[in-house]
């Protein structure tokens, strides 16, 4: 299936200021200059759950270690990724892991649009820089109690698992280390609003993340 | 100033476009929490107020004071003023009340803003009436100078004079050191130009714990032996 002009979460779509102080194209134009001056090994992609991790002393202590840029922006969904890929922020770096995380805020699509959005950011990293390992982070259920959107999160997340496993260079990886308690509920020490993680929820989410990764740069590169 | 002109002054809750329920999760955690503790201190706002838990300066000046933190990302004026008159008041009596919301009012003009804040301070003020209110300016935002820290700016400046009818309120302003000579904010306070990093977190809540310190200090009540 490849009809990307009918997916809008496969359509680069550049956020619009709504707001008035142009906060997102500020933070593309940043990463974009952080690229010329920097050389990363890794570079974690995605929205809010990408961004935040950058804040708390878990980035500090696991990732600025392995050389890492985060160019997290919190609201984006799929097709916004997909333009800020595509429009500089991956030119004048050669990481050998990228980190992507996102689809969670992707409201108004559908789980098969969604995995066609993660699809179509996986082919550009694969364009722009075809040494480069993708590592596709699964959706996390999100929401107090069980909600429609867990079902959806976990529908994108075994779509995207099944696309992946025929992909060389790329790897889906699972980082839930088990949130949603026996009585389905999420619990604010891991979630303070039950979508964004606490310090704490992070600790849990990338103690694993981190073990993966330096796995991955560990091993020769794919090509 | 009837609350039926002002839009900014309706109480409204956030409705479930996302479909996780979320804001009503947030909101009744608050209404429990109420039932269970005896806060001194109650933080009451949107994502500035929210995220201020999440890091270590929380821990260190704010919980020793027994802080309630019932801030909600994305709240504009309305939805908090409907949280405050829906239980998130019911069975504490704080000394003081930290406010800081305004900053997502984007329907609404500086003035409505303003109009939003005042009818929460005044709400505040009537079922608290021995309580303190602190008022926090809005912040600035975007990178560099741009129309919503025009907005931001008049909202604090009308709020300073405004305030002066309630007594027990006060105006404080904690952007300070925010903003560069340059108009740009740095990357080091605000991480999207809106929301603060730990360092920016330090800067605003030093203005914020001396006033609430001096505060509490002047209430006649018995003293905890945990006040620091």
């Amino acid at each position: 299936m490849n009809a990307e002009d009918a997916n809008p979460a496969a359509t680069p779509t550049p956020c619009g200021d709504i707001h008035g102080d142009g906060r997102w194209m500020s933070m593309h134009e940043r990463f974009v200059s952080d690229g010329k001056g920097k050389e990363p090994e890794v570079v974690f992609v995605g929205d809010s759950l990408v961004q935040l991790m950058h804040q708390f002393g878990i980035w500090r202590q696991l990732f600025s270690p392995l050389h890492s840029l985060n160019f997290g922006i919190g609201g984006d969904a799929t097709q916004h990724v997909l333009w800020r890929l595509s429009n500089g922020e991956l030119d004048n770096i050669s990481p050998k892991v990228i980190v992507l995380w996102v689809g969670t805020n992707n409201h108004g699509h559908t789980a098969e649009q969604i995995c066609g959005g993660i699809m179509a950011i996986v082919q550009v990293i694969k364009n722009k820089l075809p040494l480069a390992h993708t590592l596709v982070l699964g959706l996390l259920p999100r929401g107090k109690m069980p909600n429609p959107l867990r079902e959806k999160n976990a529908l994108v997340n075994k779509l995207v698992q099944e696309a992946l496993s025929s992909l060389p260079y790329t790897s889906f990886l699972n980082v839930d280390p088990g949130f949603v308690h026996s009585n389905g509920s999420i619990s604010h020490q891991d979630m303070y609003d039950y979508l964004h993680l606490t310090p704490k929820g992070y600790e849990a989410v990338c103690d694993p993340l981190h073990e993966h990764i330096k796995s991955l740069l560990e091993k020769p590169p794919e090509h | 100033m009837s609350g039926d002109e002002n839009p900014a002054a309706v109480p409204k809750p956030v409705e479930d476009v996302q479909g996780d329920a979320r804001w009503i999760s947030q909101h009744t955690r608050f209404v429990q929490e109420c039932k269970d503790a005896e806060p001194d201190v109650l933080f009451i706002g949107d994502s500035m107020i929210q995220l201020m838990q999440q890091y270590d300066i929380w821990r260190e000046l704010f919980s020793p004071l027994h802080a309630l933190n019932f801030g909600i990302g994305g709240d504009t004026t309305c939805n908090v003023l409907w949280r405050l008159q829906n239980g998130e008041l019911e069975n504490i009596s704080p000394k003081v009340v930290v406010l800081w919301v305004g900053t997502n009012n984007h329907e609404h003009t500086a003035e409505q803003v303003a109009g939003g804040v005042m009818a929460i301070a005044q709400f505040l003020a009537t079922r608290l009436p021995k309580a303190k209110i602190i008022v926090l300016g809005l912040l600035p935002r975007g990178e560099r100078p741009n129309l919503l820290r025009e907005k931001n700016a008049t909202v604090n400046s009308l709020l300073r004079s405004l305030l002066l009818q309630i007594p027990q309120a006060q105006f404080l302003d904690v952007s300070a050191e925010l903003v560069h000579s340059d108009g740009t904010i740095s990357i080091q306070h605000m991480f999207d130009f809106l929301h603060l990093t730990s360092s920016g977190y330090r800067v605003v809540a030093k203005p914020l714990n001396d006033l609430l310190l001096q505060i509490l200090e002047e209430t006649p009540e018995e003293r905890r032996a945990s006040l620091v």
